[in-house]
């Protein structure tokens, strides 16, 4: 078995020795993130917590912003911007910062935000207070997703049992927004929370700069900070240790697909290959393909996939990211064009309505990926597909088009052998396979009804 | 004394009307449906501002956007 080089310039020699891989779910062993009590526990109240993780360490703000920059924390809600990196931006900056954590997981197989944050919701209150000391803030929103009972309750009962027990916390806002694929990217999740439309905004500049209030605005994943509270227990070099050199820390993941038990979170430390993710969960051999990142991520060959270490360089090497966690196995007797094309008709109707080349484009993208699929499409319409996707790249205010034209973009560099065959033979026998990925029913066209972003 | 501009097109004010694209010329490229990407951020002479503030001034939905640098044109050229 070859394992891809993880190489990494970056990495500083005081860093601890690589980490042996370990994989666990909630109360599992060889987890840290999600170490104590079982799924079926419910939320780890304050005592619990507390008596685990002993109380939140007294570093002032310039404490915290060494712990984010010697453990190299990346964010943890698809881009992978270094935190430290936010917050020294956000100080820089003119005016009073905002703290935002966004808990909303617009990202539909993808669990384990709201998993954190409905179990583990001190571990994520701890670190969110630790982001507000490093920013000099007295305060900070939670954003949820309206209706996500698990999540939201969880919140306010912790908070609750912080306020009764005294702890000297800045104060806390959660922050319900609507349900919807878009309405968690972070511009869309910044403007709603300052009264607008959880809609993506074309800004001018980085949101850490100047953000819809004209502050300068962290928006940052409840995994990110839950880490941080971890970082501030066990220290910022033993815990970058966990992870492998290209990925600092343990990493939360989502598997879905042909697995078992689709859904489960699980925490990794060390260079787990998706093989080793996937064997944690009984799958015993490498399915025909993986999705890695979400549904505007990439696939990766199974056998591939097998050997690929799920972090930062590994990943890049096939073209993939870690993005919001999600790994999702294709069995061998499924179509991956016909589960990509639901999934881009789902995109395309997830669209804000905003910008007129993702409104116009994706359609016809999904239009494209249904024929081919279907097996009506000829060779000259996937370059005229393959076309499409160029003009929507880059072209709106928000990654969303950008993701659509890299899933499928991916789909035909990938799957070659399927779309040769699909063009010279029609649908193939996996287009009758029941759906793998969990896909909402796609609207038939964006929202634009404002009522709907509030 | 002239400065040197940023040019952005907001996609979500950009109905795909492509008057910048008269005004603006080959610093706009227009996609099939006439919605218009700028080719360089930047107008850097006397006359790519000009054409880039009319192009503004025209658009009717405010799409085009001029942003000043503050870069005086005579100091980056070193005239």
């Amino acid at each position: 078995m070859t394992v891809l080089p993880d190489l990494d310039t970056r990495r500083d020699t005081t860093s601890a020795p690589p980490s042996p891989v370990t994989i666990g779910g909630l109360g599992e062993p060889g987890t840290l993130l999600l170490s104590g009590p079982s799924p079926e526990a419910g939320p780890e109240d304050l005592v619990g917590h507390a008596s685990r993780w002993g109380p939140l360490p007294a570093a002032d703000g310039a404490g915290v912003r060494a712990l984010l920059r010697d453990s190299r924390l990346d964010g943890r809600g698809g881009g992978g911007f270094a935190l430290a990196r936010k917050v020294e931006t956000a100080r820089l900056a003119p005016g009073q910062p905002v703290l935002i954590v966004n808990a909303s997981e617009s990202e539909t197989e993808s669990r384990k935000d709201r998993s954190l944050c409905a179990h583990r919701p001190h571990l994520v209150l701890d670190g969110a207070a630790l982001v507000a000391r490093a920013l000099g803030v007295d305060g900070f929103v939670v954003h949820v997703h309206r209706g996500d009972a698990p999540v939201g309750g969880a919140l306010g009962a912790a908070v609750v049992q912080r306020t009764e027990a005294g702890l000297d916390d800045p104060a806390v806002r959660l922050s319900e927004g609507p349900d919807r694929y878009v309405a968690g990217e972070s511009s869309a999740v910044a403007g709603f929370v300052h009264g607008g439309d959880a809609r993506p905004m074309f800004t001018s500049s980085p949101l850490a700069v100047r953000g819809p209030s004209g502050r300068p605005t962290v928006v940052t994943n409840a995994e990110t900070v839950a880490q941080l509270a971890v970082i501030a227990r066990i220290g910022p070099v033993p815990w970058n240790g966990l992870g492998a050199p290209s990925s600092p820390g343990p990493r939360l993941v989502t598997v879905a697909g042909a697995v078992p038990r689709p859904g489960r979170v699980l925490e990794i430390t060390g260079p787990a290959t998706l093989g080793d993710v996937l064997s944690a969960e009984g799958v015993v051999a490498p399915p025909a393909a993986v999705l890695v990142g979400g549904f505007a991520g990439t696939w990766i060959l199974g056998d591939e996939a097998w050997q690929t270490p799920f972090t930062r360089e590994s990943l890049a090497c096939v073209g993939a990211a870690p993005g919001c966690g999600l790994v999702a196995a294709l069995p061998h007797d499924a179509c991956p064009l016909t589960e990509t094309a639901r999934i881009v008709r789902y995109l395309a109707g997830e669209s804000a309505g905003q910008c007129g080349t993702c409104v116009a484009g994706l359609p016809r993208l999904a239009d494209s990926m249904d024929s081919l699929a279907g097996g009506s499409a000829r060779r000259r319409d996937v370059r005229r597909m393959a076309g499409l996707a160029d003009t929507v790249l880059g072209s709106g205010a928000c990654g969303h088009p950008d993701g659509v034209v890299r899933l499928i973009q991916s789909t035909l560099d990938v799957f070659h052998d399927d779309v040769v065959r699909h063009l010279a033979g029609g649908p193939c026998r996996g287009s009758d396979h029941p759906p793998v990925l969990v896909v909402p029913d796609p609207r038939p066209r964006p929202t634009t009804d404002p009522g709907a972003w509030r | 004394m002239a400065v040197s501009v940023s040019v952005r097109i907001d996609p979500t004010r950009c109905r795909g009307h492509a008057i910048c694209a008269l005004f603006f010329g080959d610093g706009v490229e227009l996609d099939q449906w006439g919605f218009g990407r700028v080719t360089d951020g930047t107008a850097d002479t006397d006359r790519l501002v000009r054409r880039a503030r009319r192009a503004a001034a025209a658009c009717p939905n405010g799409a085009f956007i001029v942003h000043d640098d503050g870069v005086t044109l005579a100091a980056r050229s070193g005239a």
